[in-house]
């Protein structure tokens, strides 16, 4: 099938979904908030915290609705695809809370619906029905894939693979590829000895002292029901010359596997879940990146440009709004703010509008409102000044987990003050090759080290039922993000 | 990143015995590593230092007022000391007596003296609040917002009706809040319920003018009536809005209003320009002195405006700034008729036998 022709389809079934999404609009306003971010960013706990405060009633001084009083309520819907799994809020919250732990990663995709029951500035009451989308991030590294051939794919996961940063790591991939010719009858044993190198080489990128984020195909890493399905018995190899590979080889074959990929897996999942947003907060993981040093930082960049350009961004006019979902604000959160002191959440800040820059004027240049912001869905550490001799330091005081990189005396037990490091006042010191710092997995240690801290001791009130979370700057992501709705 | 050796990322457990607890400048052991848990709640209890009063704009105006004042000062410090001479010399008694005024007099010029000093201060402080309160705003600077909140937090003191709101928002300063957010929320929390007092008063004012306006027989009386109002006006929102003016605080206060309204009074917005003329228009229609009362209560309600602007020690941030239709929108459509029916009333007052006060005219 050409792939003028699926675009087309997929046009035509996405505009009579809206078309849908807006006659259902008039009974009952609905904002769909997309909730992005890469494997690790805290989407779960984005989500469980977000879904906590407004059914609990948390401490939100800058989110106005509430603040003003002017929300009764939020409760938990029934969702409305029956063939999606709920978000398993509570198992989320009580991990969180009772056992202090991050919620696992997340395995497939779920999803929850919350009706937030208000009354408008003006007077009245309405109700406004928030669907909310939680899923593997891993699959997000699809969406540049779909105007991807799969010549391009091979050249440029290869030429990754052999970057200095990656080469050691996919060594053994690369040399059972020497050994590979393309040209050869295509052999089933062959593609799944592939498949595994290579799946086994992206899993080795996500290493704590590399952290790569650049990885497609995501479903490699997260593959989700699909487990073993020919689909994803792929690799990139090297084709020789243009055109396509003579029929029955092994390159052909990888071939059809990629675009069957594309078609039956990429393309319904970006279709159901992203082509028909409102809002968008995009979780970024800065600290992970700057733990592993400069290659984890630009590798988080290159994947973050190619995610964002597959949104629809952008104004909606009133007939264009009729036919086309296009998402109206994005937020770019730096997620994890509690792991650093907050004199340093401004460079923070700043180094994330750097790294999103392009899709940053992107968006703006489509009319989307945009803001940057650095937050922690639940704050996990508080903050403290630490003297030694005549060195101060302004630290963070949390329980650090057990088993982290370089970290062994930490039980997960005992507190600790930790100084993670001064970040530059101006963020391009950090992109500048030349004057590049000095990653986890140096010689010398590395210039940043962001330890993962447990979850907060939680207070609960009289009936055992968990008090607000604490949190950083919550309250603003979500007066950006649903607040003009709520006016 | 090569100048900051000492200033690599570290960790110290909290129960290595090498580690203590200490609170800022208390001593601590040799050698050992000292962790002083910034404070959940930042304490309340610090006063405020009033900075002093500026010198005066101009140089001449201070030596003018300088010399006057000596010059005056010495006179009536003579005049008083030549006086209470005289009073020794005719009788003892009497010598004592005036001795006795002249110390009340002195007495009560310090008390005086101290009380305008403190009111020029007080104001200066709310000037330079606001002046913070929107560089905060622009900046998004948490520390200079924090200042700010803190300082309102305390000047707030003397309106108990705003506990309530000072509480919580002294509870939201120990959440991480940025900067810009944290000074709209403080606006939210502090400046709401004073904003509606301050309408209000205003809004009372403007009829107050256009009622005394309408009914009174002269020019002059409602010149006074007026320019009574309008020092009343701007004394009870400074009041209301935390300040302590006295005469001379009252002086600066009116020019710096007056400077206000003339930046901003010509420059309002279209709507209530047009407002102002249709208003006076119908008013002038159905009488003269309507619609005289009618522009002397926009005036009022204008002044009213500007003083709220000028008084109030946020910018307008979160919240609306009051429009002239919030304040004058009584004077035309409800009020006018009130008007009308004191019009009539003195019209009646006049020729006997028409409507009397407090009933309305029958039909026919």
């Amino acid at each position: 099938m050409p792939s003028w022709y699926e675009e087309l389809i997929d046009e035509a079934r996405l505009t009579a979904l809206t078309l849908l999404d807006r006659a259902e609009d008039l009974t009952s306003p609905t904002l769909r908030l997309g909730i992005t971010g890469l494997s690790r960013s805290g989407k779960t706990v984005f989500t469980t915290a977000l879904i906590h405060a407004l059914t609990r009633g948390g401490r939100l001084p800058v989110f106005r609705a509430m603040h003003e009083g002017r929300i009764a309520g939020a409760t938990l819907e029934p969702q409305p695809d029956d063939n999606v799994p709920r978000f398993d809020y509570e198992g989320h919250l009580s991990a969180l809370v009772d056992e202090r732990r991050w919620p696992e990663s997340t395995r497939r995709i779920s999803e929850l619906r919350l009706a937030i029951d208000y009354a408008p500035a003006r007077g009245g009451r309405r109700a406004l029905t928030l669907d909310i989308v939680d899923y593997p991030g891993e699959w997000l590294l699809d969406l540049p894939l779909l105007d991807r051939s799969y010549a391009d794919f091979a050249a440029d996961s290869l030429r990754l693979a052999r970057d200095p940063a990656r080469r050691d790591l996919a060594a053994p991939f690369l040399a059972a590829l020497a050994d590979t010719d393309p040209e050869a009858p295509a052999d089933e044993a062959l593609a799944r000895r592939l498949a595994e190198l290579f799946t086994d080489y992206l899993a080795a990128c996500r290493a704590e002292a590399v952290a790569m984020s650049l990885l497609p195909p995501g479903r490699f890493l997260m593959p989700g029901d699909l487990e073993g399905s020919p689909a994803l018995t792929f690799a990139p190899i090297d084709l020789s010359g243009d055109g396509d590979p003579p029929a029955g080889s092994l390159a052909a074959m990888m071939q059809r596997r990629y675009e069957s990929y594309k078609d039956r897996i990429v393309r319904p999942f970006f279709r159901d879940h992203f082509a028909r947003l409102d809002r968008q907060i995009v979780l970024i993981d800065v600290l992970a990146a700057l733990n592993a040093g400069p290659a984890a930082l630009s590798d988080l960049e290159a994947a973050l440009d190619g995610i964002l350009a597959a949104f629809r961004v952008g104004r909606n006019s009133w007939l264009g709004a009729l036919f086309r979902h296009r998402i109206g604000r994005v937020l770019f959160a730096a997620t994890k703010a509690d792991h650093l002191h907050h004199t340093s959440h401004d460079p923070l800040e700043a180094i994330l509008r750097r790294l999103v820059e392009r899709a940053l004027s992107r968006a703006e240049g489509a009319g989307a409102q945009i803001d940057v912001v650095a937050l922690a869905a639940v704050r996990a550490t508080r903050e403290a000044q630490v003297r030694r001799g005549r060195v101060h330091l302004p630290a963070i005081v949390g329980v650090p987990e057990a088993g982290q990189y370089g970290a062994d005396e930490f039980d997960g037990l005992a507190e600790a003050a930790v100084f993670p490091g001064d970040l530059p006042e101006n963020p391009s010191a950090l992109f500048d090759p030349s004057l590049g710092f000095k990653g986890l997995s140096d010689a010398q240690g590395g210039d940043f080290r962001f330890l993962r801290f447990r979850p907060p001791v939680v207070e609960r009130n009289g009936e055992g039922q968990a008090l607000p979370l604490p949190h950083i700057r919550l309250d603003r992501a979500l007066e950006f993000l649903i607040g003009d709705r709520l006016r | 990143m090569t100048d900051r050796h000492n200033r690599r990322p570290q960790a110290f457990r909290l129960d290595d015995p090498g580690v203590v607890f200490a609170d800022e400048g208390q001593p601590a052991p040799r050698g050992a590593v000292v962790v002083t848990p910034t404070p959940p709640i930042p304490d309340m209890a610090e006063e405020i230092a009033l900075p002093p009063p500026p010198p005066r704009s101009s140089r001449w105006g201070v030596l003018f007022w300088t010399g006057l004042g000596g010059l005056v000062s010495l006179g009536l410090g003579l005049a008083v000391s030549k006086l209470v001479e005289d009073l020794f010399a005719r009788a003892d008694w009497l010598g004592y007596v005036g001795a006795g005024f002249a110390a009340a007099f002195v007495v009560a010029c310090l008390g005086l003296l101290a009380r305008e000093t403190f009111g020029l201060m007080r104001l200066k402080t709310l000037n330079k609040l606001r002046e913070r309160a929107a560089l905060a705003l622009e900046k998004d600077d948490r520390r200079v917002a924090e200042g700010v909140t803190k300082e309102l937090i305390t000047l707030s003191r003397g309106s108990p009706g705003l506990l309530r709101a000072r509480t919580e928002l002294a509870s939201h300063l120990d959440a991480i809040i940025d900067g810009a957010d944290l000074i709209r929320l403080t606006e939210r929390h502090l400046m709401a319920p004073l904003d509606a007092e301050a309408t209000r008063l205003v809004s009372n004012a403007a009829k107050r003018v256009s009622v005394v306006t309408a009914v009174s027989p002269r020019a002059a009386v409602d010149l006074v009536f007026v320019a009574l109002t309008a020092v009343g006006l701007i004394r009870r929102l400074a009041l209301l809005y935390g300040g302590r003016p006295g005469a001379l605080g009252m002086v600066r206060l009116f020019r710096q209003v007056v400077a206000h309204l003339a930046v901003t009074g010509g420059m309002a917005a279209g709507d209530s320009l047009i407002q102002q003329v249709v208003g006076h228009g119908i008013a002038a229609k159905l009488s003269a002195r309507l619609g005289e009362g009618v522009v002397n209560g926009l005036l009022t309600a204008r002044l009213g405006l500007a003083a709220i602007e000028v008084t109030r020690p946020l910018p307008f941030a979160a919240l609306p700034a009051p429009a002239l239709s919030d304040v004058a929108s009584g004077l035309i459509t409800r009020e006018t008729a009130t008007g009308e029916m004191a019009v009539r009333e003195a019209l009646g007052e006049d020729a006997a036998g028409k409507a009397r006060p407090g009933k309305r005219p029958s039909a026919g």
